[in-house]
C-alpha cells in the first residue's frame, strides 16, 4: 500500500498536468515533431557539403581575426570575407525554406486558431466589432444575437474608423453565431464561448484567400457587403514557460529552434 | 578527391527570390515569424557567426590602439635596423644541386634559372649526417647537432639498447583512475620534444616580428612563439608511430609487411565485405595490448569495377584505383573516450579478390586530440579554410610503394595531392604575413626522389626489368613542378622581400645496401649468442658482453661502452679512441667486392664533428657512405645479416644518409649573396641579421653578406 499510494499520486499528476497545460504541450509536441521534420527536409532539399564548406570557411575566416588580430589589414579582409561568406550560407539555407514554407505557413495558420486565442469565458464580457464600408452606414448596422449572448451597454459609433462596438456577455458555453443586419441583408460571425482549448476565428471579412488566410477561419463576406469585418476580441493567449509569459509563436518559434539542432546534432545533419 | 569549392550561382531568378525573401524575414510581423524554424537556422547561424565576428573585430579594433602601442614600446626596435621587409623561406626538402643545375641548363626549370642568373644558387653545406631531422634542426636553430640533440630519427636506449624516436616522446596521461582492470585516464597524452635549441622564428617573435611557419621538419611538439606554426616531420599517427598503412585483404596469407603497415583481413558476407582499421591502444586497458578499431563495409560491384564503402555515417564511392576523400574516423573507447582521426581509402581491386588500402590515420586536424600547430586553433583554422588535410610528419606513405601495396601512380597521386594541400597554406600564409617570415617546408621532393630515383639511375637493380626507352621521368616533372611553384611566388613578392630556396640535403642512387652490423661480426667487433650466425630485429640474438661495436639508425655507429651503455666491453679513454681509430682506418674507403666501388668514402670522429651540452647522445662515429651505397634495411633495425653488401631491390631506391660532403643542398636567392661555401647552419644567423637582429652567442652558423636590394632584370 506504502508503496502504491506514490505510483498513484504519480500516474493521477501527469493527467492533471497535461489537462491544466494543454497549450504547452501541444507547442512543446508540434515543435519537437516539426523541428525534426525540419532538419529531415533540410536535409534532403539542402547541398549539405556545399553548406558544410560555407560554415567552415565562415568559421576560418573567424579565427583569421583572432590568429591575426595584430595585422589589421588581414582583419579586415578576414571581416569582409566573414560578411560575403555569410551570405553565401544564407543563400545556401533559404533553398530548403523554399519547400517547407508554404506547409508550414499552413500548419502555424491553424495552429493559431487554437494556441493563438483564448475562448470567450462564461460572465466576461467581449467587445464585438463591425466596419463598415463608409461611415454613412454605420447608422443602418444593427446587431442580432442568439438569447445566451446579451449585450450589456448601448452601441458605440467610431464613424472617423467607419465602426461600431458591442460589448457583449455569455451567459453559457457554447458555438455561437451572431448576426449582423444592414441594409436588409445579414452577416452572421462565429463568437465561441468555452472553457477548454477550442478553435476559434477573431475576425470574419472580405477579402482573397491570401488575404484572410492569416487571420481568418471562417468563410469570407461578399464583395459587394457593406460589411468590411466583423471582428471577436478574443484575449490573446499567453503561456506560461521558464518563468515568462510566451505568445505561442514564439514560444514554438524557440522549441522548435532547439528541437532541430538536437535533432540535427542527432542525425548528423549539416545546417 | 579534392577539397572542392561549391558553385554557388544559380540563377538570377532564385537570387531575386532569396532578396526578397530575406528582406521579408529582416523585417518580420507575427505572419512573417510563421517562417518558423527553416528562417530560424539560417538566420540564428548566420548572425551568430556575424555578432561572434563582429565581437572579435570590435575587440581587435578597440584594443588595436593599445596593443600597438604595447608592441611599439616593447618591440620599438622590431625592423628599425631590419634590411628586409619580408623573408620568405621554401623549403624543398632533399633538392639536389646537380639535378638543379642539369635540369636548368636543359632549360626545364626557368624560374630557378631567373634566381640563379639574378640572384644566387649554391651548394648549401649539410649536416653530418645529412639526415633531414638533424639538418632542419640545424637550420631552425643555427646550431650544430652537439647543442640541438637530433643525430637521427632514432636515438638508442642505453640499457635495452632498443630504439626510440629521437624528437618527441609521448607518454600517458600523468593522471589516470583505476577500477578493476580499467584504466581511465584523467587528461591528455604528455609530449615531451627532444630537440634542444631555439629555433630562429622564437628570437623574431620576440622583437615583435611575425612569423608563419609550416611544416619545417621537427618542430613537434609544437611550441609557443609569437607566430603561428603548423608542425611537420615527426608529428605521430594517431597510433602513435610514424605511419603506419592498413592494407585490407580477403586474400588469405600470413605475411607480415617489413616496415610500416598492417594486413587486415576482410570477411566476405555475400554481397558485403566487412574489415576494420587498426588503431591507437585502448587506453582502459593499456597493459593488455588491445587496440581500439573502427569498422567499415565495403560493397563491392564487379560490372563496374567499384565498391561503396560505409565507415560510421561515411558512404562514399570508389573506383578502382581512386582514393576517396580524407574520411573522418572516431576510435571509441567508452562514453566520452574517443581519439579522433582522418584517413583515406584507396581501392585496389574488386575482383576476384577485394583489396582496399587505408592510410595511416593522421590525427584530425580539425579536431586534434594531440597539438599539431602553435596556436593549436592554427591547424583548425586551415582544416576549416582548405579542408582537411594530412597533418602525419611522413605524410607521404613511401612503406605502402616499397611493400608493393601501392603502384607509383597511386603513390604519387597521394604525394601531390598533399603537395597541392601545402601550396594552398604556403600562398594563404604570404598573404597573411605581409610582414615578418614565412617559411614552408615542401617533402614532395624527398619523398618522390627517394621512391623514383631507380627510374634515373641506368644501373639501379630495382628498375633493372624496366626498359630504358620505358622510364617514367618522375623526377624531372617533380623538379619542374617545384620551378612552377617559385615562379607562382615570385609573382607574390615584392622587391622588399627576400626569397630563399634552400634543401637540406641533396640526392644519390641507393643502389646497395651495406649492412655494417655484418661486417662488424665479421670482424670481431660485434658478438653473437652461441650458435647464432644471424641475429633478428635490435640485437634479439647479439652477445652483448662481447661486443665492441654496433650500428643502429641510418649514419651513426656506437661503441658498447662501459659505464654508458648497461654491458658496456669498451672503456672510455684511451681504449674508446684506440678502437675508434682502429674503426675508422678499416671501414674508411671499404670496397664493395662486386664492383671494385667504394662503400664508404668517410668515418669522422663526433669529437670533431660536435660540441654542446649533447655530445654524449652522439654516435661515436659517422659513416659516410660511398654513392651509391647506404645502410641496409636490415642494419639500419639492429639485424645482423651474413652478407655484408647486398642489391637494394625495393622502390625506395635513392638516398642522401650516405657521406655529407657527396649530398650538398641548393641555396637560391633572389638576392646576391657573397658568401662562396654557405652552410644550413648559416640560414638561422643571416635571418636574425637582415631583421636587424643581434645574433645569440650560440650560434654556430654565420651570418652571409646578403645585398639589400633584388637585382633588376
Amino acid at each position: 500500500m506504502s508503496s502504491s499510494l506514490p505510483t498513484y499520486v504519480f500516474f493521477a499528476a501527469i493527467p492533471s498536468f497535461f489537462r491544466d497545460n494543454l497549450p504547452l504541450v501541444l507547442v512543446v509536441l508540434v515543435s519537437a515533431v516539426v523541428g525534426l521534420l525540419m532538419v529531415i527536409v533540410f536535409r534532403y532539399t539542402s547541398d549539405q557539403k556545399a553548406i558544410r564548406i560555407a560554415k567552415d570557411q565562415l568559421k576560418a575566416h573567424l579565427l583569421a581575426v583572432r590568429l591575426f588580430q595584430d595585422q589589421i589589414p588581414v582583419v579586415l579582409t578576414s571581416y569582409g570575407r566573414i560578411l560575403s561568406g555569410t551570405g553565401r550560407y544564407l543563400k545556401l539555407a533559404f533553398k530548403p525554406l523554399l519547400y517547407v514554407i508554404l506547409p508550414l505557413v499552413l500548419l502555424i495558420v491553424q495552429l493559431d486558431r487554437y494556441l493563438g486565442f483564448v475562448p470567450l469565458e462564461t460572465g466576461q464580457p467581449f467587445l464585438l466589432k463591425v466596419r463598415t464600408v463608409n461611415s454613412g452606414s454605420l447608422g443602418e448596422v444593427s446587431l442580432q444575437l442568439p438569447p445566451e449572448l446579451t449585450v450589456t451597454a448601448p452601441a458605440v459609433h467610431v464613424p472617423s474608423d467607419n465602426e461600431v462596438f458591442w460589448r457583449v456577455l455569455a451567459e453559457k458555453d457554447g458555438n455561437y453565431e451572431v448576426n449582423i443586419a444592414t441594409a436588409g441583408q445579414a452577416f452572421s460571425k462565429q463568437a465561441v464561448v468555452s472553457p477548454v482549448v477550442t478553435r476559434v476565428s477573431p475576425v470574419r471579412r472580405r477579402g482573397r484567400f491570401w488575404e484572410r488566410m492569416l487571420v481568418s477561419g471562417e468563410p469570407p463576406l461578399p464583395d459587394d457587403a457593406p460589411i468590411q469585418s466583423i471582428e471577436v476580441s478574443y484575449p490573446a493567449r499567453s503561456i506560461h514557460f521558464a518563468w515568462l509569459d510566451w505568445n505561442w509563436i514564439w514560444l514554438f518559434f524557440v522549441l522548435s529552434l532547439a528541437a532541430g539542432f538536437f535533432f540535427k546534432s542527432v542525425l548528423g545533419i549539416e545546417i | 578527391m579534392k577539397w572542392h569549392r561549391p558553385n554557388f550561382a544559380k540563377g538570377r531568378r532564385f537570387n531575386r527570390l532569396l532578396i526578397v525573401l530575406g528582406l521579408v524575414l529582416l523585417f518580420p510581423v507575427r505572419s512573417e515569424a510563421y517562417a518558423g524554424p527553416g528562417a530560424g537556422f539560417a538566420f540564428l547561424s548566420s548572425f551568430w557567426t556575424l555578432f561572434v565576428a563582429f565581437l572579435y573585430s570590435a575587440y581587435a579594433f578597440v584594443t588595436w590602439p593599445f596593443r600597438h602601442l604595447f608592441r611599439w614600446l616593447r618591440h620599438r626596435k622590431a625592423y628599425g635596423k631590419a634590411q628586409i621587409k619580408r623573408a620568405v623561406i621554401l623549403g624543398f626538402d632533399g633538392m639536389d644541386p646537380d639535378l638543379a643545375e642539369r635540369f636548368m641548363q636543359e632549360g626545364k626549370l626557368p624560374n630557378l634559372a631567373q634566381l640563379r642568373d639574378r640572384g644566387t644558387f649554391r651548394k648549401l653545406r649539410t649536416t653530418y649526417p645529412p639526415i633531414s631531422p638533424v639538418a632542419w634542426s640545424t637550420f631552425m636553430t643555427g646550431v650544430n647537432p652537439g647543442k640541438h640533440n637530433i643525430y637521427d630519427f632514432l636515438a638508442r636506449d642505453l640499457n635495452s639498447y632498443l630504439p626510440f624516436l629521437s624528437s618527441a616522446e609521448i607518454s600517458a596521461p600523468k593522471r589516470s583512475l583505476k577500477i578493476g582492470k580499467y584504466t581511465i585516464p584523467l587528461g591528455k597524452p604528455r609530449i615531451k620534444g627532444m630537440r634542444h635549441g631555439t629555433p630562429f622564428w622564437h628570437w623574431l617573435g620576440k622583437a615583435g616580428i611575425f612569423c608563419s611557419v609550416i611544416r619545417v621538419p621537427v618542430t613537434f611538439p609544437p611550441e609557443k612563439f609569437s607566430g603561428v606554426l603548423l608542425s611537420g616531420m615527426c608529428v605521430p599517427d594517431l597510433k602513435g608511430s610514424q605511419g603506419t598503412f592498413c592494407f585490407c585483404t580477403t586474400r588469405s596469407t600470413g605475411d607480415k609487411f617489413r616496415e610500416g603497415g598492417v594486413r587486415v583481413p576482410i570477411e566476405r558476407r555475400g554481397a558485403v565485405c566487412l574489415s576494420y582499421i587498426p588503431g591507437p591502444d585502448d587506453p582502459l586497458k593499456p597493459d593488455s595490448g588491445s587496440e581500439l578499431r573502427v569498422k567499415f563495409e565495403v560493397r563491392p560491384d564487379v560490372a563496374k569495377n567499384e565498391a561503396h564503402i560505409t565507415v560510421d555515417s561515411e558512404k562514399f564511392m570508389l573506383k578502382v584505383g581512386e582514393y576517396s576523400e580524407w574520411i573522418p574516423v572516431k576510435f571509441k573507447a567508452a562514453l566520452g573516450i574517443s581519439a579522433h582521426g582522418i584517413c583515406r581509402f584507396y581501392l585496389k581491386e574488386v575482383s576476384p579478390e577485394v583489396e582496399v588500402y587505408v592510410t595511416p590515420v593522421n590525427i584530425d586536424p580539425g579536431r586534434p586530440d594531440l597539438p599539431v600547430s602553435h596556436p593549436v586553433t592554427y591547424s583548425i583554422y586551415l582544416a576549416k579554410l582548405f579542408g582537411p588535410y594530412a597533418t602525419l610528419g611522413l605524410a607521404e606513405d613511401t612503406w605502402a610503394l616499397n611493400e608493393g601495396v601501392l603502384d607509383d601512380q597511386a603513390f604519387l597521386a597521394q604525394c601531390y595531392s598533399n603537395h597541392d594541400d601545402r601550396e594552398r597554406m604556403l600562398f594563404d600564409a604570404l598573404e597573411k604575413t605581409r610582414q615578418g617570415l614565412c617559411a614552408c617546408v615542401f617533402d614532395t621532393t624527398d619523398r618522390v626522389q627517394h621512391m623514383f630515383w631507380r627510374y634515373l639511375d641506368e644501373d639501379h637493380p630495382a628498375a633493372r626489368d624496366v626498359p630504358r626507352n620505358q622510364r617514367p621521368q618522375v623526377i624531372q616533372d617533380l623538379y619542374r613542378r617545384m620551378d612552377d611553384l617559385i615562379g607562382r611566388v615570385r609573382r607574390h613578392i615584392d622587391d622588399e622581400t627576400l626569397l630563399l630556396v634552400v634543401s637540406d640535403h641533396g640526392f644519390k642512387s641507393f643502389a646497395r645496401c651495406l649492412n655494417l652490423n655484418a661486417w662488424l661480426h665479421q670482424n670481431g667487433y660485434l658478438a653473437l649468442k652461441p650458435g647464432k650466425s644471424e641475429s633478428v630485429d635490435w640485437f634479439e640474438d647479439v652477445d652483448w658482453a662481447r661486443t665492441r661495436a654496433y650500428t643502429m639508425g641510418l649514419n651513426g655507429l656506437y661503441l658498447n661502452l662501459a659505464g654508458r651503455e648497461r654491458q658496456g666491453t669498451v672503456q672510455p679513454g684511451e681504449e674508446a679512441a684506440t678502437l675508434k681509430a682502429e674503426l675508422r682506418g678499416k671501414l674508411n674507403g671499404l670496397v664493395d667486392p662486386s664492383s671494385g666501388k667504394i662503400g664508404i668514402t668517410g668515418v669522422f670522429d663526433s669529437d670533431n664533428a660536435y660540441a654542446g651540452p649533447y655530445v654524449d647522445n652522439a654516435p661515436d662515429l659517422i659513416i659516410g657512405y660511398g654513392d651509391g651505397f647506404r645502410a641496409s634495411w636490415d642494419s639500419v633495425m639492429g639485424k645482423v645479416t651474413r652478407r655484408v653488401f647486398e642489391d637494394n631491390l625495393k622502390a625506395w631506391s635513392g638516398d642522401h644518409c650516405i657521406d655529407p660532403r657527396l649530398v650538398p643542398g641548393v641555396l637560391f636567392s633572389n638576392r646576391k649573396i657573397a658568401e662562396e661555401k654557405p652552410a644550413i647552419v648559416d640560414v638561422a644567423p643571416t635571418i636574425l641579421k637582415l631583421f636587424g637582429l643581434a645574433l645569440p652567442a650560440q650560434f654556430d652558423g654565420k651570418a652571409w653578406a646578403v645585398a639589400t636590394e633584388s637585382p633588376r632584370p
